[in-house]
């Protein structure tokens, strides 16, 4: 009796003990793939899984990567910008994201950290393999060149980042120059309470032309309407907004169409607009962009044309769907056939008060206001000189 | 007025609800301040308890089965183990036992058959197929039952999100293992 007791403790102990170890493993290097092109002006100079590790959870494995990275600049030209494409294709079918480092000033022989933290869940039953790639999908240099395959865009998103920065640092610059230390120290704090003061807003894209459940359950066929687009038009901008539309359904917005023109001789191949949503308490926010995604959108010059996606989008706000009551929208960025970008300009921006209540700092602004935060306000003027 | 009981505004504030319950409690809701106020708090209760929402896909069915076939195999393992010269039990006893046995597995197969319950939820069912949406820590892409790709802030306190209606969501934070600002975007292709 004694012995078969025994054997009963010893079985659940070393089974315990099996499913512990099955439950929480840590992850190795080589689970995590890192290509970089023969010619990449960055090579990888540690990779770090760190803390990584999989658990068992039911039927399914979550997988969670920490990857720190250290890149070297071996090119002879200052890099401004990486991103970096990580794909899980095996595990979530069709998704990719990146990460994109902006506001870099790495000269040559110089690196940089890049840090990836993804989490991933698969059913248990799926084979192995690498789980996550790492690709370089574009760096930008300081000169405004661009290296990579660019399967996500990033020229343009790095280019048009990189100008939104160059035109903020001379905004910077000038007020140093005009009104010393106090007036740089002034305005970053406004960067800061403007950064606090931000309405958040969480966002839901659902692929095709559906209604979430947020939008099911307030939709009655006297409450979908159609919402007409209110526009902030930029006097000195190449794009003038026309007329638009969304359906409104509760949190819900679906396909948005805003008809646009092209205000100038040059052809244009991309148009970003920004819409703000306005509920029924009269609270604005950013709730995000109307990007001409489809590769074969053109503007001809002085031509016209439409922006709109099928996709349904739902909001909410302090975890309450909102309530849509307006739609604005504006021109956020174009870019042209050669290339070129275009980014509103400041006094564009501070033209008009709604965009000033919902517009995020840059990611400059952002930048150099941390820097202020951790360093200190001789630190930024430093920052500011090195450009 | 009929109030929705507690286990509607529960699963209404997840979004769990059948089409035509949904409506309903949703028309209740609306009007009703009591309703709303219990449904804000389970809503924030889900906030405050991110670890539900990463809970995958549990097959009720599939996991009462199990249930039954552990609890069948450890009858048949007992009956196994049990020393031949073990004094026999009374009648009843044995008898109160199975009825106890009997009545668990009717328990939990009732209780799984209800948690089953087939609701109608097409929108919901089809969004979770292939969506984008931030959460507290990240941005989740849900890829229909091949898995979920989740990119972190990397512990940031405060991200800025923004929806591309195109079908990509970026957050903007300032990381704190390199203290660069960052951004990452997932991209439902």
């Amino acid at each position: 009796m004694l012995s078969s007791l025994k054997t009963r403790v010893l079985l659940a102990g070393v089974l315990g003990a099996a499913s512990l170890l099955a439950q929480d493993t840590p992850l190795t290097n080589s689970q995590v793939r890192i290509d970089l092109p023969e010619d990449s002006p960055v090579a990888v100079m540690r990779n770090d899984t760190g803390t990584s590790r999989q658990i068992a959870r039911g039927a399914a494995v979550v997988l969670d990567l920490n990857l720190s990275l250290t890149l070297r600049n071996i090119s002879n030209n200052r890099i401004h910008g990486v991103t970096l494409r990580i794909v899980s294709q095996e595990v979530a079918m069709g998704g990719v994201g990146s990460v994109f480092q902006p506001g870099l000033n790495v000269g040559p022989g110089e690196a940089f950290p890049v840090h990836i933290a993804t989490k991933l869940m698969r059913p248990m039953q799926m084979a192995g393999g690498p789980l996550l790639q790492v690709n370089l999908d574009g760096v930008l240099f300081q000169d405004l060149s661009f290296y990579g395959p660019d399967k996500l865009h990033s020229r343009r998103i790095m280019t048009a980042s990189e100008m939104e920065a160059q035109r903020d640092r001379t905004s910077l610059k000038r007020l140093l120059a005009q009104g010393g230390a106090p007036a740089l120290k002034d305005e970053i704090l406004k960067i800061l309470a403007r950064r606090q003061a931000l309405p958040q807003i969480q966002g839901r894209i659902v692929r095709g032309h559906v209604l979430t459940n947020a939008g099911l359950a307030a939709i009655t066929p006297e409450r979908e309407r159609q919402e007409t687009f209110a526009f902030v038009q930029f006097p000195d901008g190449p794009i003038q907004l026309i007329r638009g539309s969304a359906m409104i359904a509760g949190s819900d917005a679906r396909t948005p169409t805003i008809d646009v023109a092209n205000l100038t001789d040059r052809p244009v191949k991309y148009v970003e607009l920004g819409w703000v949503l306005t509920d029924s308490n009269g609270r604005s926010y950013m709730a995000g962009s109307l990007p001409s995604s489809d590769p074969a959108f053109t503007l001809a010059a002085r031509g016209m044309g439409k922006v709109t996606t099928d996709n349904t989008l739902e909001f909410s706000a302090a975890g309450k769907p909102l309530d849509i009551r307006k739609v604005t929208g504006f021109v956020d960025q174009v870019e042209f056939a050669d290339g070129k970008v275009w980014v509103p300009s400041r006094r564009n921006m501070e033209s008009d008060p709604l965009l000033m209540q919902v517009m995020e700092p840059s990611v400059e602004e952002e930048r150099l206001a941390n820097l202020y935060i951790t360093k200190g306000l001789p630190a930024l003027m430093d920052e500011l000189k090195k450009y | 007025m009929r109030h929705p009981n507690q286990a509607t505004l529960a699963l209404h504030a997840g979004g769990d609800l059948g089409a035509m319950r949904g409506w309903w409690t949703a028309r209740h809701v609306a009007r009703c301040a009591e309703c709303r106020e219990g449904v804000a708090g389970y809503s924030e209760m889900r906030e405050l308890l991110p670890e539900l929402a990463e809970l995958p896909e549990i097959s009720w069915n599939r996991m009462a089965a199990e249930v039954k076939a552990n609890v069948r195999l450890g009858l048949e393992a007992g009956e196994c183990v049990r020393p031949a010269e073990l004094p026999l039990q009374h009648g009843t006893v044995k008898g109160w036992r199975a009825a106890v046995v009997f009545a668990s597995v009717l328990v939990l197969v009732g209780g799984c058959l209800v948690l089953e319950h087939p609701a109608p939820q097409p929108a919901h069912v089809y969004a979770a197929q292939n969506a984008i949406e931030s959460t507290r820590d990240g941005i989740e892409y849900q890829a229909g039952e091949s898995g979920t790709m989740r990119l972190m802030n990397g512990g940031a306190q405060k991200a800025i999100y923004t929806l591309d209606a195109q079908g990509s969501m970026g957050a903007r934070y300032i990381d704190p293992e390199t203290g660069s600002v960052t951004i990452n975007t997932v991209y439902a292709q």
